[in-house]
C-alpha cells in the first residue's frame, strides 16, 4: 500500500513536471488552427459572462463559417489592453489582431503607436451611425477606431421609495440637492448615491464640471469652481456608498435598497431588473447642470493592433460586428446600446424605457478629454476632490494648486 | 486555584471559538451566497441561513468553460514552480549554509537584491523577453517567471533551516560510512523536511496567487487569479462567490496535506547526548 502510494505520488510529480514542457493550455492556439488550414484572428474584448455567451454562440460562429477561419476571442480588460500591446510590440510579436478599446483610452493607444490608421477604410462605417459617434474614433484628422458599442451612464432610481416620499427623479442640481436632503432627513442616512469614488475613473466629476461650463483640463476656471462648491454642499447629504460605487457595487446597492438612486451603465438593468427581478428600479437620462445637460461617452470602439498579420480578415470582422444583424442581436440579447439607429425596434418591451433614457444620454454624450496622460490628470481631479469633499478644504485655493499640476502634465 | 484554572480554560476555549468564528464566517458567507437565490441576498436584510438553495450559480461557473483550463494551468504552474524551486534551491541552500558566515550573509544579501525591485517594474521587460522566446500562453513561461521571485524567497528560508541543523549529525553519518550525497539525502533532508515543506507551501501559494506575470504572459488560457479578477471586474456577485469558493478548495487541501510537516519538534532527538 505504501509502495503504491509512493508510486502514485511519483507519477503525479512527473506528470506535473512534464506537462509544462508539452502543454500550453491553449487548445485553440494559432498553431493548432494553422494545422487545420484556417486563419486565426485574435480579438480582445472586455465582456461579462452573459455577454460572452452571446458573442460566442450567436455572433462569432457565423463569421467563422462564412470566412473559413477561427476567431480566438479573449477577455482582456480595457485597462490591460495597452500593457499587453506594449509588451507584444516591444517583443516584435503582435499576437492580437482586433482590439475592442474603451473610447476613453483610445488616445493612449494612438500616442503609443499601438493601433493602425484606418482612414483608408472609413467607407466601411455604416451610414446609419447615430449622431457623431463615428467621430469618436478620429484623432488629428485620422480615423483609428470604428464605432461598435457606444455607452453612457443612465440614472437609476427606486420608484417605490420615490413614490413613498412623494418625490420625482431630480431634473437639475437644485432638485438633486433637495431630494438628497429630504431622504437624508427622513432616513437619517443618505440614500442618493453618485459614482464619485475619488479614485480611478472620474466620469461623474467631469460631468459636474462640464455641466457648470468648466473644463477639467483647466481646473480652476469659474465652472469648475462652481461645480466643486456645489458638490461640497451636496456631499453631506449623499449616501456613504458614493465612495464605493463601482458598476458591480452600485448594482448591489440598488438591489438591496441600500441606496435609492445611482447612475450606472445600461447593462445594470439586465442584472438588477431582468435577472434580479427588481422591477421597481427605473431609469432616466439624468439631471442638468447650470450650463446644460452633459453626459460622458463611453463604451468601446474597434481598432486593429499595429503589426497584426491578419489585417484583411480583421477589417472583415469589424464590418461584420458593425452589421445590422449583429448589432440587433447584441442589443436584444446583451442589452447593449447600438451605434446604429436602425436596430432599436428589435429591443424587448422591458428594455425600451432604459434604452429611451440611454438614447437621450447618447445624444449629448462626449468623450472624456482626449489627452494621453488623462489618467494622471484624472488623479489630480480625484485628489482635489478628496481635499475639498472629504477634508472641507477651500475650493478656489485647492483648485489653483491642482490646476498648476494639470497644466504641467499637459505641457 | 482549581476555579482559576477552570476559568482560564473556559476563557481560552471561548477565545478559540471566537477566533474560529472570525475565520470561518467569511468563508461561510461566501459559500452561502454561492448557493443562494438572488432574492435572498438582494434585500435590505439578508438572512444568515440558507432558505432557498440553488445550484444555478455553480452550474453557470462549471459550464462556463472558465474553470477547468485555468484551474489546471494554475495547478500545473504552482506545483511545478514549487517542485522546481525545491529541486534547485534545497541543495544550493545546503551548500550556502555550510559556507563561512560572511560568505553566507553575502549570498543571502545578493539573493535579496533581486527582490528589491517591484514586480510591476520588472515584469514588462522580463515578459518582453519571454514573448520573444515564444512563451506567451505557455506553462513553462509562467513557471520560469514565477521562479524569478520565488527562488530567493525559498533560499532565504532554507539557508536558515539548514544552518540550524547541527553539523554533528553529518559527522555522525560520516562515521557510520555515509557518503556526502547519502548524508544529504538520508540525514539532512529528512531533518530539514519542515523548513522545505513550509517554504514549498509558501512558494506554491505565491505562485497560485501570482497576478502580474500571468497578466502579461497569458492571453487565451488564464490562471485562476486572472479569472477571479475577471469576475470581480465584470459583476455577477453569485458567480463570483461560486468561483471564489472553488478557488479556496485547493488551498485548503494543500495546507491540510502539508500541515503534518509543520511541527515544532522536528529537531528533538536528532542528536543524543
Amino acid at each position: 500500500m505504501k509502495k503504491a502510494k509512493k508510486a502514485f505520488f511519483m507519477v503525479l510529480v512527473w506528470l506535473l513536471l512534464l506537462s509544462p514542457l508539452f502543454g500550453n493550455g491553449n487548445s485553440e492556439s494559432g498553431a493548432t488552427s494553422e494545422k487545420k488550414g484556417k486563419e486565426t484572428l485574435t480579438v480582445t474584448m472586455a465582456l461579462s459572462e452573459e455577454e460572452w455567451a452571446v458573442m460566442r454562440n450567436q455572433v462569432i460562429p457565423n463569421f467563422e463559417k462564412e470566412n473559413n477561419c477561427i476567431v480566438n476571442a479573449v477577455q482582456v480588460e480595457a485597462s490591460d489592453v495597452q500593457k499587453k500591446l506594449v509588451a507584444m510590440k516591444q517583443a516584435g510579436k503582435m499576437e492580437i489582431d482586433v482590439v475592442a478599446s474603451d473610447v476613453n483610452r483610445e488616445a493612449a493607444l494612438i500616442d503609443a503607436g499601438l493601433v493602425e490608421d484606418l482612414s483608408a477604410y472609413t467607407d466601411l462605417i455604416p451610414s446609419q451611425t447615430a449622431g457623431k459617434l463615428a467621430q469618436a474614433g478620429v484623432f488629428d484628422g485620422k480615423t483609428y477606431f470604428f464605432p461598435y458599442r457606444p455607452n453612457a451612464e443612465i440614472n437609476y432610481y427606486n420608484e417605490n421609495k420615490f413614490n413613498q416620499y412623494g418625490i420625482t427623479p431630480p431634473k437639475d442640481w437644485d432638485e438633486l440637492y433637495q431630494v438628497s436632503k429630504l431622504l437624508k432627513d427622513k432616513e437619517q442616512i443618505g440614500r442618493i448615491c453618485l459614482k464619485i469614488k475619488l479614485s480611478g475613473d472620474a466620469i461623474d466629476l467631469v460631468e459636474f464640471i462640464r455641466s457648470a461650463g468648466g473644463d477639467p483640463l483647466v481646473l480652476n476656471d469659474q465652472g469648475t469652481i462652481e461645480a466643486f462648491t456645489y458638490l461640497q454642499k451636496l456631499w453631506p447629504e449623499l449616501s456613504p456608498d458614493t465612495l464605493k460605487a463601482s458598476f458591480s457595487s452600485s448594482n448591489t446597492f440598488l438591489s438591496t435598497d441600500e441606496v435609492y438612486y445611482c447612475p450606472n451603465w445600461p447593462f445594470a438593468a439586465n442584472i438588477i431588473v431582468k435577472d434580479g427581478g427588481k422591477t421597481e428600479i427605473k431609469a432616466y437620462e439624468g439631471f442638468r447642470g447650470p450650463k446644460g445637460f452633459v453626459k460622458t461617452l463611453a463604451g468601446e470602439m474597434l481598432g486593429i493592433a499595429k503589426g497584426s498579420e491578419h489585417k484583411e480578415l480583421a477589417l472583415k470582422f469589424m464590418s461584420y460586428l458593425m452589421s445590422r444583424d449583429v448589432q440587433a442581436t447584441l442589443l436584444k440579447e446583451n442589452g447593449w446600446a447600438s451605434f446604429r439607429t436602425d436596430t432599436y425596434a428589435d429591443a424587448e418591451e422591458w428594455q425600451k424605457p432604459y434604452f429611451d433614457a440611454l438614447l437621450k444620454a447618447l445624444t449629448v454624450a462626449e468623450p472624456l478629454p482626449r489627452v494621453s496622460n488623462w489618467d494622471k490628470i484624472q488623479q489630480c481631479l480625484n485628489d482635489a476632490g478628496k481635499e475639498i469633499l472629504l477634508n472641507g478644504a477651500d475650493v478656489k485655493t485647492t483648485l489653483d494648486k491642482y490646476a498648476v499640476q494639470v497644466k504641467a502634465l499637459q505641457s | 486555584m482549581h476555579n482559576k484554572v477552570h476559568l482560564s480554560r473556559v476563557l481560552f476555549y471561548c477565545g478559540i471559538v471566537l477566533l474560529c468564528f472570525c475565520m470561518v464566517a467569511p468563508l461561510y458567507l461566501l459559500i452561502k451566497v454561492s448557493f443562494s437565490a438572488p432574492q435572498e441576498v438582494n434585500t435590505a436584510h439578508p438572512t444568515l441561513l440558507l432558505h432557498h438553495p440553488t445550484v444555478r450559480h455553480w452550474q453557470q461557473v462549471l459550464t462556463s468553460g472558465n474553470l477547468f483550463k485555468p484551474f489546471w494551468k494554475s495547478l500545473v504552474v504552482a506545483t511545478s514552480t514549487m517542485l522546481l524551486a525545491v529541486f534547485l534551491v534545497a541543495p544550493a541552500s545546503y551548500v550556502i549554509s555550510r559556507a563561512s558566515r560572511h560568505l553566507k550573509e553575502l549570498y543571502v544579501m545578493v539573493l535579496f537584491f533581486t527582490k528589491m525591485f517591484p514586480v510591476v517594474g520588472i515584469a514588462l521587460p522580463i515578459s518582453v523577453v519571454f514573448l520573444k522566446w515564444g512563451l506567451l500562453d505557455t506553462n513553462i513561461g509562467l513557471i520560469l517567471a514565477h521562479l524569478i521571485g520565488q527562488i530567493p524567497f525559498m533560499a532565504w528560508i532554507l539557508v536558515s533551516t539548514f544552518s540550524s541543523i547541527p553539523r554533528d549529525l553529518e559527522e555522525a553519518a560520516s562515521l557510520d560510512g555515509c557518503s556526502k550525497m547519502r548524508t544529504l539525502w538520508s540525514v539532512v533532508l529528512p531533518v530539514a523536511a519542515q523548513g522545505i515543506a513550509v517554504s514549498g507551501l509558501y512558494v506554491w501559494l505565491n505562485s497560485w496567487n501570482e497576478f502580474t506575470y500571468a497578466l502579461y504572459l497569458s492571453l487565451t488560457t488564464k490562471t485562476l487569479p486572472l479569472q477571479v479578477y475577471y469576475y470581480v471586474q465584470r459583476g455577477g456577485t453569485f458567480q463570483m462567490a461560486a468561483y471564489a469558493t472553488i478557488l479556496t478548495i485547493p488551498v485548503i487541501l494543500v495546507t491540510f496535506v502539508m500541515q503534518k510537516y509543520l511541527r515544532s519538534d522536528y529537531l528533538s532527538g536528532a542528536v543524543k547526548g
